[in-house]
């Protein structure tokens, strides 16, 4: 028998109180694509679930010059923004493929973050955005970057009481290239068997940075961070290509199961890396 | 148990439910609305699928407490008793069904996709009933039925998008 108690928060000072308040015993509710799932299947059944859809924080706007979503924006949202559209196209094309039309309009990138599967397509895409996360208690906010966020599959570096409030991404110039690929067993509703995000900064023709990350082949979405320092103040060719797709590949740590084999995670990583680098040099 | 209300196919309902219970629990158990189907009750089949203040959404994995307050649409709502909608007649016509267990949440689908988009390709069907599964027809014949159903609305200027449908 369920005895779970149920706060819809006002305001998000009522919501970090709340958390303050259960800690560990209570659940954040945003859009519940992840979370009721869980509860349906019966692997939990929190104590209090907080629920933060009227707290203000579905919100797309520039700030400075970085691009700030709030925590409950919904994919679908994110889909149809012109200002994600211009700022961050490579997240536009990772939330296309996330769920179906019906999972868009619920699930949250906030969700899609704290939720924490090493297959977070939004994850992988903020990796290599080079994105940071406020995250917001009774003490105040924090950041960290996307790359600290994560630390196993479902875990992060949220404290009890802690909230993730928005994602900022930085400004892209320019010269940003980027690249995408979500390899899945169907086109829907469909966890990733390997997601591939790549950002690149080319100038004249060195490389000012390159940012690869891939989902679903480590406990968390990975930024493959020797395979992107290969290319840094380097001028790209094909072999230079093939060294960082193999290095990317070989800072995978993939596991064998239903979607795939370890195996072919890692060739596949390999093929796709380079795919992606050779698409965006092009 | 705390209470919730709702307003379902028109009709204002207040109800009781356990804080994790789902919305497709409360159609189904509580207001005996049986339209959206149990399916895979993990958010991957559809089957469940109902519009939420004119979303499309699957009721099985929104919890019912998200939907405090709001106006639902299922498979009952979509024309009067005893009439059908274009989109039923469509699928009727078109032989867009088999054993129907998956029809109710494809004509919310399409629903949710003609109220946006009134002449959709082919491919944009597909992309919308993307949610949506079937395991007997195929999806064929669900395509030609919603094409059809678009094309009559838009020869007869039907209105879709409310709850007075001819």
């Amino acid at each position: 028998m369920a005895n779970t108690l149920f706060y819809r928060a006002a305001d998000l000072k009522e919501a970090c109180a709340l958390m303050a308040q259960y800690e560990r015993r209570a659940r954040i509710l945003a859009g519940g694509t992840d979370l009721m799932v869980a509860i349906n299947r019966r692997l939990l059944l929190p104590e209090v679930l907080v629920y933060i859809g009227n707290c203000g924080l579905d919100y797309i706007r520039v700030e400075g010059k970085s691009l700030i979503i709030g925590a409950m924006t919904n994919h679908d949202s994110i889909l149809r923004s012109a200002l994600v559209k211009e700022k961050a196209p490579l997240l536009v094309e990772a939330t296309r493929h996330i769920g179906s039309p019906s999972i868009r309009n619920m699930g949250t990138i906030g969700g899609n973050l704290v939720n924490a599967s090493p297959a977070a397509d939004a994850g992988t895409a903020l990796l290599a955005l080079g994105a940071k996360l406020n995250l917001v208690s009774v003490s105040g906010v924090r950041q960290v970057k996307v790359e600290e966020f994560f630390t196993g599959p479902g875990k992060t570096v949220l404290k009890p009481g802690e909230i993730l409030q928005e994602v900022l991404i930085p400004p892209q110039n320019e010269n940003s290239r980027w690249a995408w690929y979500k390899l899945g067993k169907r086109k829907s509703d469909i966890c990733s068997v390997i997601s591939v995000a790549i950002s690149l900064e080319i100038e004249g023709n060195l490389c000012r940075y390159a940012r690869i990350a891939l989902g679903a082949v480590a406990p968390v979405p990975l930024l493959a961070k020797r395979a992107g320092s290969l290319l840094e103040r380097q001028k790209i060719d094909k072999t230079l290509i093939a060294k960082a797709a193999k290095a990317a590949s070989e800072e995978t740590t993939p596991i064998d199961d239903v979607r795939a084999t370890a195996w072919y995670r890692r060739k596949v990583s390999e093929n796709l890396v380079k795919r992606l680098l050779s698409q965006i040099l092009e | 148990m705390p209470t919730l209300k709702l307003k379902v196919n028109g009709r204002d309902y207040k109800v009781e439910a356990e804080p994790t219970a789902t919305l497709l629990e409360v159609l189904r158990d509580k207001l005996l609305i049986t339209g959206p189907k149990v399916g895979c009750n993990t958010g991957d089949c559809g089957a469940c699928s109902v519009l939420l203040n004119g979303q499309l959404v699957k009721s099985c994995i929104t919890n019912a407490f998200i939907s405090d307050g709001c106006e639902v649409i299922t498979v009952e709502g979509l024309a009067k008793p005893g009439e059908l909608h274009p989109l039923q007649k469509a699928f009727y016509e078109y032989y867009g069904a088999q054993c129907g267990f998956c029809t109710p949440g494809m004509l919310i689908a399409a629903k949710a996709l003609l109220d946006e988009n009134p002449n959709p390709t082919r491919e944009e069907i597909k992309e919308a009933l993307s949610g949506n599964l079937c395991r007997c027809t195929g999806y064929v014949k669900i395509i030609e039925a919603i094409m059809a159903a678009a094309r009559e609305l838009r020869e007869t200027g039907g209105v879709i998008a409310g709850k007075e449908v001819s």
